[in-house]
This record gives structure tokens, C-alpha cells and sequence, in this order.
């Protein structure tokens, strides 16, 4: 492993920033209808005023901006953790089925929630509760020392039954709540409330709080469990910090956005490729990175029809699906090794 | 008791094919609300022996019938219990095959479209006559048309208001071109901004509806928040300053039925509020 300088740091974490604040700009210049750059500049410069440019940019464009941003910091942060905690390559929140269990969640409160007296408040907890139970499961079945075939089956396996119960709650749901649960299982984030902005960042940050000291030390668990414990790692209060902070980020990320899929894959994957595998680096490159891919994704979903939307999961899973094959091309020999 | 109620199915409507179409049918399968509706209106609410899910909740009229499955999942078996003479159905993807499975053994199917006005009337028509009701389907179409024409004439003279029809928020679905409610919305006086766009529901973007800067909202989703506070977000939408956001109940409005010009008396008087009751 190269040795990691702050010099070196410093300088890829300030070509992420300006890549983000080039995928702000992009996000918050274009869209479906033509408005003038001088136009989104003045809305933006002077927020009192009214007008549709202003609703445009700032009532549409930056709500999303900021939600697409932290949807995608958050997958993609939970994509490294996952990954360097269960020393599976292919880990990511939504091959996991952490996701799907998320969803599960949110749509059981969504379909049935209404019934038993629970408001649409109540999608969010249950959608964190999903994927913490998820990764409870997981750690369950597949125990501490799991072969990452075994864990990759397992989440398969949970991906079914959780998409068979999304399905199943679909069911029970009128045909309105229908059209809403396709989009959450696709993903999009249309539908953007204020209220739940503020979860998915107080966990995005919550999440980084306890990724960034501990990152460190997910470089020797990467080096096997045993070496990290002769090494001075508390390895199993770090793989239970992390994995209830990732499970709670991906539980925010998907009660806004649904099933947004393969994020924290590709990000995570290209960022090793491109700066090294340092975990004190990567954590907080991937939730740069994860957010501007995530915005420049919608950005594209939300212009590229015209007037229609398209949903923003489609086109991460679109571009996500090759990239697994590709990396599970790569990685077979280690992966069904014995 | 499945095999031989099914060969009784089977002779049934073996007996029946070469006559079909001369015979009004006496045990009719309803699978979609607006066509049992059409058919109750009609008169012929006696001949239906089952209906979907949804006609069974929506229509207090058939509440008491078997119900056959929902509009994506009609049970194909519980259809052939009734031994139905003749099944309607709207078309779409999920009905298109259990047509082919009923016609494959032998109970007549009727697929009537109803997305556009011209089809809404043509299949009042075609089961009118199918049930033996012509006289009365005749009368109901000659009704609507008689209220489309008066309706038209009267809006003629008033200002076109530039209106979107808004079927549900989130996902943001309108109505575009060519359905029956496009038409209604023409008729009573609107300028529809969305019949840009071909399909006659499309899913659009928060950001079209608002650089379509529509004059009137008519907000027929099910949303429980009002849709004066929901539209409020976005205050540069004129249907917003001029407090020109409304309600519209989506079962009286929204979903094809036997009468649309009641409907459309109410578009109409959302459109341009009689004069009594348009003061601010």
C-alpha cells in the first residue's frame, strides 16, 4: 500500500470538491425547460424573488441538487464499509438486499401503514428498521466468518423474498399507491420533502463521524480479521459501529429515493482504482464522488425526456449492472477460490 | 364439482358461439369499474353474475356479487365458476392474456377500449347491444352528447383558462392528449399545456408543470394534504396567486363511467365559476 501523505490527500479530496461543485452547477443549469444561465444566476443570487425561474431553480432544482448529493454520498460510503467489513468486493448496499430490506420497510408502512393508524412520518423508521434488520440477518446467517459466496447468496436470497414481499404489500395497496411503489423500486427522487433532507444529511455526517476515525483501522481488518486483533483492533466494536451506521445510511438514502441501485458499487470500485485502497481516503472521497455521480445521474433523468421523468434508479442500474459483471470477471478466481 | 361444471362451461359456450352476437347475454363477467358501471346504468345490472375487485368495492349495486379478482389479477378460475356468457374487459397488458386462455375456451370476451371520449361512447354502445339494452344505450350516448354540445356552446364566449389536470403528485401524473378528460377539459373551456405531450396520462416533471404556469389547478389526487397548501410551494404558479386551486373528486371525475357529463358540469363550473359564486 502506498503511504498515504495529507499532501496527497488534500489534493484528491480538493478535485472531488471541484468535480462536485461542477455537477452542482451542471444540476442546477440544466433541466427540461430553457432557462438562461443568466437566469438560474439570478435566482440564485436574489432568493426573495418571484417568478417561475425562481420556483425552477430554487423550489425544483436545488432541493434535488442537495438530496441527490447526499442520497449518493450516503450509498456510496455504505458501499466502502460493507465492502472492507465483510472483505467482499462486491458488497453494496443493494446486492446485499440492505436496500431491499429498506424498502420493504418503507412500503410495509406505506401500504399498510394507513390502516393501523400510521402516517406517512412513520416510512422513514421503518425504512431504517428494515435495513438494520437486514444486516442483522446477514451477519446471522452468514456468521462472522462467512465466505463472501455464502454472504453474496445470502443477499440474493434476501433480494427475492424482499422484492416477493414488496410486491405481495403492492398488492394489498389501490392502484395509486401502485404507480409509488414501482418508483421506489426502481428509485427516484422526484418526490422531494425538506423534512426528510435534513435525515438522510444528519445521518450522512452521523455516519461519516464514526467512519472517518475508525478508517484506520478498517485497513487492518482488510489485512483478516485475526491480523487486525493481533494488530490492537477492537475488531468486533468496529464491524458493529460500522454496520449499524452504514445500515442507517442506506436506511435514510432509500426512504427518500428508493432502491436506488449500484452506487455504492461503481464508486467505490473506481475510486480504489483511481487513489488507492487507504480507507482514510476513500471514506470521504466516496461520499464526494457517490454524491456527484448520484446528481449527474438525475440530472440526466430529469432532462433527457423533455418534460417526462425518467427515474434516476434506472439509469444507476443501467450503467451499474455491466460494472458488476465486469468486477465479478475480475474478482472470480478470488471470490470462488476455496 | 371443477370438471363437470367445466364441461358445462364448455357446452355452454359451444351452444352459444354460432348465435353470440344475436342473443343478448344473460351471465355477464364485469373485470373493469367503469364498464360495470355502464352496464348498471344501463339497466342490465341483473344479467351481471361477477364482477372485479373494484366494481365490488366502488358500486354499492353489485357489492353483493362474486368478486372475480382484481384489474391485474382476475382469477381465471373463478370466472369459469360463473359460467359467465360473456366476459368484458378493458384492454391492457395483464387482461390481454387471460382473453386468449377465456376465447381458447370458448366464452365470449368483448374488449371495449375507453380512453378517448369516442371510444368511452362506442363501448356504451356495443354493450348496450350486446345486453339486449340498445334502446337505452342509444338514449344515454345521445345525453352526453347533447351536454358536450351545450356545454362547448356555453364556454364558446369565455375566455380559454389555461388548466392542468393533475391525477397524482408524487409521482407527478397529468392528463395529456386525447383522452375522454382532455376532451371534457377542451369542452368546458381549458387550454391544456400537457396535451403537448402524446400519451393521455403522462408522467411528467414538478418542473414542466411549473414553466407551464398554468391559470387553474385541478388537483384530483388522493393526497390527504390540500392541494391549496401542497401547490403553495411553488408561488410563482398564477393558479396559486389567483387562488385558483381545486379539489376535484377523483371517482366522479377521473375514471371512465356511463355518465361524463356529470363530470364535465363540473369541470365546467371549476373552469369558470358561475357568477354567484366566483367572488374572492
Amino acid at each position: 500500500m502506498k503511504v498515504l501523505t495529507a499532501r496527497h490527500a488534500a489534493g484528491v479530496l480538493a478535485v472531488l470538491a471541484l468535480a462536485v461543485a461542477a455537477s452542482v452547477i451542471v444540476g442546477l443549469a440544466a433541466g427540461p425547460s430553457s432557462l438562461s444561465v443568466r437566469e438560474v444566476v439570478s435566482a440564485l443570487l436574489a432568493p426573495e424573488t418571484q417568478g417561475a425561474a425562481a420556483d425552477i431553480v430554487l423550489r425544483v432544482r436545488l432541493p434535488r441538487v442537495v438530496l441527490s448529493l447526499l442520497v449518493g454520498a450516503s450509498l456510496a460510503v455504505a458501499g466502502v464499509l460493507f465492502q472492507a467489513l465483510l472483505r467482499n468486493p462486491l458488497a453494496d448496499p443493494f446486492v446485499l438486499g440492505v436496500s431491499g430490506g429498506a424498502a420493504l420497510g418503507g412500503i410495509a408502512v406505506l401500504s399498510l401503514g394507513p390502516a393501523v393508524g400510521l402516517s406517512h412520518a412513520a416510512v422513514a423508521p421503518a425504512a431504517f428498521a428494515g435495513a438494520l434488520a437486514t444486516t442483522l440477518l446477514l451477519g446471522l446467517v452468514s456468521g462472522s466468518r462467512a465466505s463472501p459466496t455464502s454472504l453474496l447468496l445470502t443477499g440474493v436470497v434476501f433480494n427475492a423474498f424482499a422484492s416477493a414481499g414488496i410486491v405481495f404489500l403492492a398488492s394489498f395497496a389501490g392502484l395509486n399507491e401502485g404507480a409509488g411503489v414501482f418508483l421506489w423500486l426502481i428509485g427516484s427522487l422526484s418526490n422531494v420533502r425538506a423534512d426528510v433532507t435534513g435525515w438522510v444529511a444528519l445521518f450522512l455526517f452521523a455516519g461519516l463521524a464514526c467512519a472517518l476515525p475508525l478508517a484506520r483501522n478498517l485497513n487492518l481488518m482488510t489485512l483478516g480479521e485475526e491480523t487486525a486483533q493481533q494488530l490492537g483492533v477492537d475488531v468486533v466494536r468496529v464491524q458493529r459501529v460500522l454496520l449499524v451506521a452504514a445500515s442507517l445510511m442506506v436506511g435514510a438514502a432509500v426512504s427518500v429515493a428508493g432502491l436506488v441501485g449500484f452506487v455504492g458499487l461503481i464508486i467505490p470500485h473506481l475510486l480504489r482504482l483511481l487513489i488507492g485502497p487507504d480507507h482514510r481516503l476513500l471514506v470521504p472521497s466516496a461520499a464526494l464522488a457517490g454524491g456527484a455521480f448520484l446528481l449527474l445521474c438525475d440530472t440526466a433523468a430529469r432532462s433527457l425526456l423533455g418534460g417526462r421523468e425518467l427515474p434516476v434508479g434506472a439509469l444507476t442500474s443501467l450503467a451499474g449492472g455491466p460494472v458488476f459483471l465486469w468486477l465479478l470477471r475480475r474478482h472470480q478466481q478470488r471470490i470462488f477460490a476455496p | 364439482m371443477p370438471l363437470r361444471s367445466l364441461a358445462a362451461v364448455l357446452l355452454l359456450a359451444l351452444a352459444a358461439l354460432p348465435a353470440a352476437s344475436e342473443v343478448p347475454a344473460r351471465r355477464v363477467v364485469s373485470l373493469n369499474p367503469s364498464l360495470t358501471a355502464t352496464l348498471v346504468a344501463l339497466g342490465a345490472g341483473a344479467q351481471l353474475v361477477g364482477v372485479d375487485d373494484y366494481s365490488a368495492r366502488q358500486q354499492s349495486a353489485v357489492r353483493e356479487l362474486p368478486a372475480v379478482g382484481g384489474l391485474f389479477n382476475p382469477s381465471l378460475e373463478a370466472i369459469l365458476g360463473l359460467a359467465p356468457d360473456l366476459v368484458v374487459l378493458v384492454p391492457s397488458a395483464q387482461q390481454r392474456d387471460l382473453r386468449a386462455r377465456l376465447e381458447a375456451l370458448g366464452v365470449e370476451v368483448l374488449e371495449l377500449p375507453n380512453i378517448t371520449l369516442a371510444e368511452l361512447l362506442a363501448s356504451i354502445q356495443a354493450l348496450g347491444a350486446r345486453v339486449g339494452r340498445e334502446a337505452a344505450a342509444r338514449e344515454r350516448v345521445r345525453e352526453i352528447q347533447s351536454a358536450w354540445r351545450a356545454v362547448g356552446a356555453a364556454s364558446a364566449a369565455r375566455p380559454r383558462v389555461r388548466a392542468v389536470l393533475v391525477l397524482q403528485r408524487d409521482p407527478l401524473y397529468v392528463v395529456g392528449r386525447g383522452s375522454f378528460i382532455d376532451s371534457m377539459l377542451a369542452t368546458a373551456g381549458a387550454e391544456n399545456p400537457a396535451n403537448v405531450f402524446a400519451e393521455p396520462y403522462p408522467r411528467v416533471s414538478l418542473e414542466w408543470l411549473i414553466a407551464a404556469a398554468p391559470e387553474l389547478i385541478l388537483d384530483a389526487s388522493e393526497d390527504p394534504e390540500e392541494p391549496r397548501d401542497y401547490w403553495a410551494r411553488w408561488p410563482s404558479l398564477p393558479a396559486v396567486a389567483t387562488g385558483s386551486v381545486h379539489r376535484i373528486p377523483a371517482s366522479q371525475v377521473t375514471l371512465p363511467g356511463p355518465f361524463p357529463e356529470r363530470a364535465l358540469a363540473l369541470l365546467a363550473e371549476a373552469i369558470h365559476p358561475a357568477p354567484a359564486r366566483s367572488d374572492p
